[in-house]
C-alpha cells in the first residue's frame, strides 16, 4: 500500500465508538432570533443525521453541559423519497436521512454543521415551511386533468421513449434542494407574492413532465402562460446550481430549456392566432 | 396546442408585468442583435491596427506598424464618411444598449449570488455575467463619453479624439499623453483591458445562455457543444479586444500622427472633409511639428 492510499483509507475509515460534534443553527419560532448550539454525540455504527438528532432529542444538553430544548426537525420516509428532511449540511443542501455520519465525520471530534434551508421560513430549528414550493406546483397546474362527472376511459398510448423521459422527471420529491441552491430564488414569507416571485426549477420541470403527458397536455397552454409572466421561466439566470444539487438527478436545466423552447413556440403561435 | 384564451387571466399589473415575456426576450435578443453584432464589428475594426499591417504592407514604406495605422485610420474614416444611415445605426444601437442595460441591471438585482457556498463553474459564470454587466455599463459610458462626447476632463492628459486622427488620439488617450505613458494612462489602459475582457465574456456567455432561454439547446450535450462554440468565439474576440488595447498602448502617437498626416484625405474623403482636415491642421489640433 502506498502512503497516499494509506492516508486516504485511514481518512475514510470511521473510528468506532467516536464522539462527534453537531453544530446546529437553532430558532425558537417564526421571527425569533437564531443562535448556534453544539452537541456532543456518541456515534452508533451506521448513524445518519436523523439518528443523531434523535439522540439530541432524547438528551437535550449542549456540549458545554447546558440543558436546552430538544432540536426540532422534519422527516418522513427516512429513505430519501419524501424530501421532508432537507436541510443545509456543512453549507450544502441535501437530505439529512441519507446523510451518513461515517462519511461526514469519520474521526474523533469531527464536526458537522446543520442549518435549516434559508429560502423557506423557519417553523422551528431545522424545520421549514415549504408551502411556497407546493404553491408553485398549483401555479403550473402540475397534474393530469381527469376530474369530471363521467368515466373518461383509457388515456392515449405513450411511446416508450416519452415514458423513459417522463419517468426521470416524475421522480421529483419536492424537497426544495434546487430552490435552496438557486441564486434567483429568494426567501419570500409573504404568500401574496408567491404568484409573481420566481417559481423555481422543480415546478418548471413538472410543467414539462405534465406537458409531455398525453392527457396532461390539455393544459399545456395554461402552464406556459403561467410560466411566461413575472417569476416564470424567464427569471432563471442559468447558474445551473439546481441540477448540481438535485438528489434525484433530474435534468432540470434540460427542462428549463425545453420549457423555454415551448414558450418561444407558444408565444409566436398565439401571437399569430390572436383574434 | 390550443389555449383557452378566455380562461387566461386578464392582463394586470404594471407595463413591465403585462409585457413581461416580450421584454425578457427582447432583452435577450438585443444582446445579440444589434449589440453583439456591433461588438464583433467594432473589435474587428479596432484590431486592424494589428492585422491591417498585413493587408497594407505594400502601400506603406514605414513597416507593419505604420501600415496598421494607415489601415485603421482609413477604415474609421470610411465608417464615419461613407457608411450609409450612420445616424440610424447609431440610434438603434443606443436605444438597444439603453434598453439592455436598464432591464439587465433591474433583472440582476433580483438575484443573490451564492458562489461562496456553491462553487460550481456555472454559478461563477452567473455571477460574472452580472458583474461584467455593471462594469460594462460604466465602461461604455466612459469609452463613448471620453472619445465621442468630449468628456476630456476624464482623460488623463485631456486628449480629444477625432476620427481623421483616430489612431494617434486614441493612443494618446490610452497612454495619458502624446509623449509617453503616464500613471493616469496606465490606469485607463488597465480599465480598458479589464472591461474589454469582461464585455467579451458577457457576450460569449450571454450567447450561450440565450440558446437555453430560447430553447435552441435543450439537451445537456447540445448545451455543452454550443458552450464550446461560444468559448471559441469568445477567445477569438478576446484576442482581438486585448490585442487592440495592447496595440494602441504600445503605439507611439506622434509616429501615428505622421502616418495620418501622410494619408491623402482627398483619396478617401470629399472636398469638404479635406477642407476641414486642412482646417484642423492649421488650427493646431495636430501638433505635428512638435518633436518630430
Ligand atoms: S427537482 Fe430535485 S431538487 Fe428540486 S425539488 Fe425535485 S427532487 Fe428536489
Ligand atoms: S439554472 Fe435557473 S433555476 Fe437552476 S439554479 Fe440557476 S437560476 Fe436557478
Ligand atoms: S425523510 Fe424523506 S427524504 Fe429524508
Amino acid at each position: 500500500m502506498t502512503t497516499t492510499q494509506a492516508r486516504q483509507s485511514s481518512a475514510r475509515r470511521p473510528v468506532p465508538g467516536r464522539t462527534i460534534r453537531l453544530r446546529i443553527l437553532r430558532c425558537d419560532g417564526p421571527g425569533k432570533p437564531s443562535r448556534w448550539e453544539t452537541f456532543s454525540i456518541k456515534v452508533e455504527s451506521g448513524a445518519n443525521i436523523i439518528s443523531c438528532l434523535q439522540q439530541v432529542a432524547a438528551n437535550p444538553v449542549t456540549a458545554d453541559g447546558r440543558a436546552t430544548t430538544p432540536v426540532v426537525w422534519d422527516s418522513g420516509c427516512l429513505e430519501e423519497v419524501c424530501g421532508a428532511c432537507t436541510m443545509v449540511i456543512n453549507g450544502k443542501v441535501r437530505q439529512s436521512c441519507s446523510c451518513l455520519v461515517d462519511e461526514y465525520a469519520p474521526g474523533e471530534g469531527d464536526q458537522i454543521t446543520l442549518e435549516p434551508m434559508s429560502k423557506f421560513p423557519v417553523v422551528r430549528d431545522l424545520w421549514v415551511d415549504r408551502s411556497r414550493l407546493f404553491h408553485a406546483l398549483r401555479r403550473v397546474k402540475a397534474w393530469v386533468p381527469i376530474d369530471g362527472t363521467y368515466h373518461l376511459g383509457h388515456g392515449p398510448r405513450e411511446s416508450p421513449d416519452a415514458q423513459a423521459t417522463r419517468y426521470v422527471l416524475s421522480e421529483c420529491m419536492s424537497c426544495g434542494c434546487c430552490l435552496e441552491a438557486c441564486p434567483q430564488y429568494n426567501v419570500e414569507p409573504d404568500a401574496s407574492a408567491w404568484d409573481t416571485s420566481f417559481i423555481g426549477a422543480h415546478a418548471i420541470s413538472q410543467a414539462r413532465l405534465f406537458n409531455m403527458h398525453p392527457t396532461g397536455r390539455q393544459l399545456a397552454g395554461e402552464r406556459l402562460e403561467a410560466l411566461a409572466g413575472p417569476g416564470g421561466v424567464n427569471d432563471c439566470g442559468n447558474a445551473q446550481n439546481c441540477v448540481k444539487v438535485c438528489p434525484k438527478h433530474i435534468p432540470l436545466t434540460e427542462s428549463i430549456a425545453a420549457i423555454g423552447r415551448q414558450s418561444t413556440v407558444h408565444a409566436i403561435a398565439s401571437w399569430f392566432a390572436r383574434g | 396546442m390550443t389555449t383557452q384564451d378566455s380562461q387566461a387571466a386578464a392582463p394586470r399589473g404594471s407595463f413591465l408585468d403585462r409585457h413581461y415575456f416580450l421584454l425578457r426576450r427582447l432583452h435577450s435578443l438585443t444582446g445579440i442583435v444589434p449589440i453583439g453584432v456591433f461588438l464583433v464589428v467594432h473589435l474587428l475594426t479596432n484590431s486592424s491596427i494589428l492585422w491591417g499591417g498585413v493587408a497594407e504592407r505594400h502601400h506603406a514604406g514605414g513597416g507593419m506598424t505604420d501600415a496598421g495605422v494607415a489601415y485603421f485610420v482609413r477604415e474609421v474614416r470610411w465608417i464615419n464618411e461613407q457608411v450609409p444611415h450612420l445616424l440610424l445605426i447609431e440610434t438603434t444601437l443606443w436605444v438597444s444598449i439603453l434598453f439592455h442595460s436598464v432591464l439587465g441591471v433591474y433583472y440582476a438585482t433580483t438575484g443573490r449570488s451564492n458562489t461562496d457556498r456553491y462553487r460550481y463553474q456555472g454559478n461563477w459564470r452567473y455571477r460574472l455575467q452580472r458583474i461584467s454587466g455593471y462594469v460594462g455599463v460604466a465602461f461604455i459610458l466612459y469609452h463613448v463619453g471620453t472619445l465621442r462626447w468630449g468628456w476630456t476632463f476624464l482623460v488623463p492628459g485631456g486628449t480629444e479624439w477625432s476620427y481623421p486622427f483616430a489612431a494617434s488620439t486614441l493612443a494618446a488617450a490610452l497612454r495619458g499623453s502624446m509623449d509617453g505613458i503616464t500613471v493616469g494612462g496606465v490606469a485607463v489602459s488597465l480599465f480598458y483591458f479589464a472591461a474589454v475582457g469582461l464585455l467579451v465574456f458577457h457576450f460569449a456567455n450571454g450567447l450561450w445562455t440565450a440558446a437555453i432561454t430560447w430553447g435552441l439547446t435543450v439537451s445537456v450535450s447540445a448545451q455543452k457543444r454550443w458552450g464550446y462554440a461560444c468559448a471559441v468565439l469568445g477567445a477569438g474576440l478576446l484576442a482581438m479586444g486585448w490585442g487592440s488595447v495592447i496595440g494602441y498602448v504600445m503605439l507611439d502617437p506622434k509616429r501615428a500622427r505622421v502616418v495620418e498626416m501622410s494619408l491623402d484625405p482627398g483619396h478617401q474623403t470629399g472636398a469638404a472633409e479635406k477642407a476641414s482636415l486642412e482646417g484642423r491642421r492649421e488650427a493646431g489640433v495636430a501638433r505635428e511639428s512638435e518633436g518630430m
